[in-house]
């Protein structure tokens, strides 16, 4: 993966233990890291078809998402001051990276005799990273609900 | 000759024996030389068997005698071999000679002796079995061995002569049942080989000597052949689980170990690292498993995990597995169950259920989010429904039953990649059922009641049915005419129902005919009730008036109801007068008197209107009536019509209460020809006599004026030439409208009723002096019955109203209902 060279807090602990401010940044550099491989392996996806048209589609959608995670991020990012927003921010955050680990699992699961396989497993460890590391944050900020 | 000497002497014992045998004893049974044998051939040994002892204790005595001498011996060791045995040693055992051997049982009686039994050495040999046999197992180099050891059988003598025997041995696997037998030789060891490892042996050997028979088979020995010294199987890891997603553990299956002693390992190396590390932990989480602590947990890497099993053979590998521990988290079951009753708005009750999640799950930081399930089935039931919770660890229950007992359980699961948890101990819920028993009886006194209700109204329909029916659709009564029998009208005997009715000469005989008058049309309206009928009248017997509404709107009398058979109000009904004299006016024929009438000026012109108007009512009598008009016989010029069904017997006029009771004389006397009018005729039949109601209203020819009109005064009457009945207007007592009357006179009487049809009753007036004008027998007509009838009532009149019903109506008019006793 070429994320790997990436240093991300590898546990809870780690995870709990670095600032939020740092935490934010790794989630927002890891996707940011992947907003382009993403497209390029949709231009690939196209040219192949390999997939089933579904597959496609969520292809599509993973990279949309990923542009919306990483801008939602971005405002949690530079709006950690104020509370206000952050919830409706961070609910909509999870939502979508939750239809995007469950998309990414589904697409996986068809992709595994794809050669693109490695990609998607990469991909979908990331999202699951970055997933993790929002509910870590989103807990820290706003402990009341569902925490 | 000894020999001789022996048997006779046996017998001799014998027959003592048996006589003796009487008193219980006797001498003894027949011993049995059982067998002999020889070990070695050098020795020998015979044992026999006693017979009967005969109630006394025996003795027994051997003898033998080789097979060419006759001598006897006696056996020289009783010991050696045991009881009931003799020994032959070295010295007294020749195998090259055969000795015949007796047994003999002595006592007190007698003796006897057994068979003699033919031995020879050589033949009897059999050694005794081997001994002290041992068994060994060699492995070498995979393969084994089994060696087998063992001694020769003892002798009694340790004689240095080695007899050599011959073994045999045989074995086989213990469960199995076939020997394998193996003849040795003349060792007294044996190596077997090919045996199955693992199998557990069981060997025997015995032995043989040169001559004879093979001895027994010496006692079992066994022995397990160790299994096969391999390296170990291939173990197997079965799973690893995480239960909260920060340490994990990993199981394996061992490999059978060929009964050697197997160690495992298991190594795993991380993703990206080439170094391998060994597990941590392998006791925590029971046998055949790893536990992998915080420490030593990393997510978003790929684990590779092996297993190595070792044995003395050597060792094995497992097949690698891959592992990232973020999806390997399958929780434990959710925790602190507890259901709660609530009650609803509605008094329903619901059940709450909560829980709590996993202690180890750490769902406050985010780190893990869950997702619960439950599932609920009735006690009884088979099938579980499945509910999907979520996230909350609560829910609501609606939809069960009360009274019954529901089982439930619930599990949970990281929201993502994982697995369900196991689901948690079961839960029982029962709802109490109190409501149920309360709205069952409700349910059943309502269903009680109603029942009964239903069944009471439908006696009550059965019973009154019919009255029930009478009530909500009366009957449409028949016409009943008083002194009509429908059963003449049915018939058509016309002449006698119009003799009941008083009905003379109808239908009109041909005088009348030139009377006849064809009606037109008075008004000008398309008015179709105006019928022009002109003929005989059919034979109706009665005139009726129907009242039909076709009501064009036009004219005062607006409806037939002013043809008032009650007469309710004193409308005047179209006299049949007054039609008549319509009529008259039109027509021409004959009707002089008709024209007469009318041709006063004054009331030509009033009349005319008035007639108008009530020709319409008269318009509304149809044809056959209007017919009947045309009659001027007195009697019929005044039928009254009217009609209807009703049977009622009051004449209109009758009915009339009030004040206006009028006593049409039908002003008739305005007929010439006519005869007399005053007539009234009252159809009993009818209530709604058509009354020729004179109008009393101003200027109005009595007859002629078809409104209110109360009584009509008696003008005068005419005696002289033809007795005319004048009548007279009460109001316009000024006016006398006579038209045809010539009459000056002025009296005025009232009339009170009106007997017969044809005989007026009038009242004597109070007013004035004048005579009160007995009737008169208007009758004139032609009709003679009528004259008896006059004369008779001319007796009636005077006296009659005059005293009775002056009062009634508060007028001097009587209720003309009273003088009709006749009527029936």
């Amino acid at each position: 993966c070429h994320t790997s060279g990436m240093l991300t807090p590898n546990g809870k602990e780690y995870a709990q233990k670095i600032p939020r401010e740092e935490l934010t940044h790794v989630i927002l550099k890891l996707l940011q890291a992947w907003k382009e491989p993403l497209s390029h392996f949709n231009q690939h996806i196209e040219h192949h078809q390999e997939l089933p048209d579904d597959s496609l589609s969520k292809a599509k959608q993973i990279s949309n998402m990923v542009h919306e995670l990483k801008t939602g991020v971005e405002k949690i990012w530079n709006s950690t001051a104020q509370c206000s927003d952050t919830s409706v921010v961070f609910c909509s955050i999870i939502f979508k990276i939750c239809c995007m680990c469950s998309t990414s699992l589904s697409i996986s699961n068809e992709a595994n005799m794809m050669s693109d396989s490695d990609f998607i497993h990469c991909f979908r460890r990331d999202s699951n990273k970055v997933q993790s590391y929002l509910k870590i944050l989103k807990c820290r900020i706003m402990p009341e609900n569902s925490c | 000759m000894k020999k001789r000497f022996i048997s006779s002497v046996q017998i001799i014992l014998q027959l003592a024996l048996a006589t003796v045998g009487l008193t219980g004893q006797s001498y003894p049974g027949k011993p049995q030389i059982i067998r002999c044998r020889s070990l070695e051939k050098e020795t020998f040994s015979c044992w026999w068997k006693p017979g009967s002892d005969g109630g006394l204790p025996n003795n027994y005595t051997l003898f033998y005698s080789k097979d060419s001498e006759e001598k006897i011996y006696e056996c020289p060791d009783y010991l050696t071999s045991g009881p009931n045995s003799c020994y032959f040693d070295k010295n007294h055992t020749n195998p090259w000679t055969t000795y015949i051997i007796t047994v003999m049982a002595t006592n007190e009686i007698g003796s006897n002796s057994s068979d003699p039994q033919h031995v020879d050495v050589t033949s009897i040999v059999q050694p005794d079995a081997p001994v002290n046999l041992s068994l060994e197992t060699n492995t070498s180099a995979n393969l084994s061995y089994l060696w087998a050891k063992w001694s020769p059988p003892p002798l009694a003598d340790a004689s240095s002569n080695s007899h050599v025997y011959h073994y045999e041995l045989r074995l086989k696997p213990e469960e199995k049942e076939e020997w394998e037998t193996v003849s040795v030789g003349m060792q007294t060891h044996y190596e077997v080989g090919s045996l199955k490892a693992g199998v557990k042996y069981v060997v025997q050997v015995r032995c043989m000597l040169d001559l004879g028979e093979w001895s027994e088979w010496s006692s079992e020995r066994s022995i397990q052949i160790p299994k096969e010294r391999l390296p170990p199987e291939k173990p197997v890891i079965i799973k690893c689980r995480s239960p909260e997603k920060e340490t994990f553990t990993c199981w394996w299956k061992p490999a059978s170990d060929g009964g050697l002693l197997t160690k495992h390992t298991l190594l795993y190396s991380k993703e990206g690292e080439e170094k391998v590390y060994e597990c941590p932990d392998y006791k925590t989480a029971g046998p055949n498993s790893c536990y992998f602590d915080k420490k030593h947990t990393s997510f978003w890497t790929i684990y590779n995990i092996t297993v190595r099993a070792t044995n003395e053979m050597g060792s094995n590998v497992s097949d690698p597995h891959y592992v990232d521990v973020t999806y390997i988290v399958q929780p434990d079951p959710p925790v602190n169950i507890t259901l709660e009753l609530k009650k609803s708005i509605k008094r329903k009750p619901y059940l709450v259920l909560t829980w709590s999640p996993p202690p180890l799950a750490d769902v406050r930081s985010g780190w893990l989010t869950l997702e619960y399930e439950l599932r609920l089935k009735p006690e009884e039931g088979e099938e579980w429904e499945t509910i999907f919770v979520g996230q909350q660890t609560q829910y609501k229950m609606f939809s069960l039953n009360p009274g019954k007992r529901y089982i439930v359980q619930i599990h949970c699961k990281p929201d993502h990649h994982g697995l369900w948890s196991e689901w948690s101990p079961e839960m029982y819920i029962e709802i109490p059922t109190d409501f149920r028993v309360k709205d069952m009886v409700v349910w059943i006194i309502v269903g009680v009641l109603s029942s009964l209700i239903c069944l009471i109204m439908s006696w009550i329909m059965i019973m009154k049915g019919y009255r029930m029916m009478a009530f909500i659709l009366p009957p449409v009564p028949g016409p009943k005419i008083k002194g009509i029998d429908t059963h003449l009208l049915e018939t058509g005997k016309s002449e006698e129902l119009l003799s009941a009715l008083g009905c003379h000469g109808f239908p009109p005989t041909s005088d009348c005919e030139e009377l006849l008058i064809e009606y037109l049309e008075v008004e000008d309206s398309e008015d179709q009730q105006l019928m022009p009928s002109h003929d005989t009248p059919s034979k109706n017997t009665k005139i009726i008036l129907k009242e039909t509404d076709s009501d064009s709107g036009r004219g005062s009398c607006d409806s037939p109801s002013l043809l008032p058979v009650k007469c309710r109000e004193s409308r005047s009904l179209p006299s049949t007068l007054q039609t008549q004299d319509v009529r008259a006016k039109e027509k021409k024929g004959g009707k002089g008197s008709w024209d007469t009438r009318c041709t006063t000026s004054e009331q030509k012109a009033l009349p005319c209107e008035s007639i108008k108007t009530c020709t319409w009512l008269a318009a509304q009598i149809p044809s056959n009536q209007a017919a009947m008009f045309a009659y001027h016989s007195t009697v019929e010029a005044f039928k009254i019509t009217l009609n209807t069904t009703n049977v009622n017997t009051s004449p209109v006029l009758v009915g009339n209460e009030e004040n206006h009771q009028s006593l049409y004389p039908i002003a008739e006397t305005v007929y010439d020809d006519l005869e007399k009018i005053s007539e009234m005729e009252y159809s009993k039949t009818d209530q709604t006599t058509v009354q020729v109601r004179q109008n009393e209203h101003s200027d109005k020819s009595p007859f002629l004026n078809p409104k209110l009109m109360d009584y009509v005064e008696v003008h005068k009457v005419r005696q002289d030439e033809e007795p005319t009945l004048l009548l007279k207007h009460k109001e316009n007592s000024g006016k006398t409208k006579k038209c045809t009357v010539p009459g000056t006179s002025k009296e005025y009487t009232k009339v009170s009723t009106v007997v017969d049809h044809h005989i007026l009753v009038l009242l004597p007036d109070q007013r004035s002096q004048n005579t009160p004008v007995s009737q008169e027998p208007v009758a004139e007509t032609s009709q003679n019955p009528q004259q008896s009838q006059a004369d008779k009532n001319t007796s009636y009149s005077t006296t009659t109203p005059s005293d009775s019903r002056r009062d009634t109506s508060g007028s001097d008019y009587m209720d003309p209902s009273s003088f009709m006793p006749s009527f029936k």
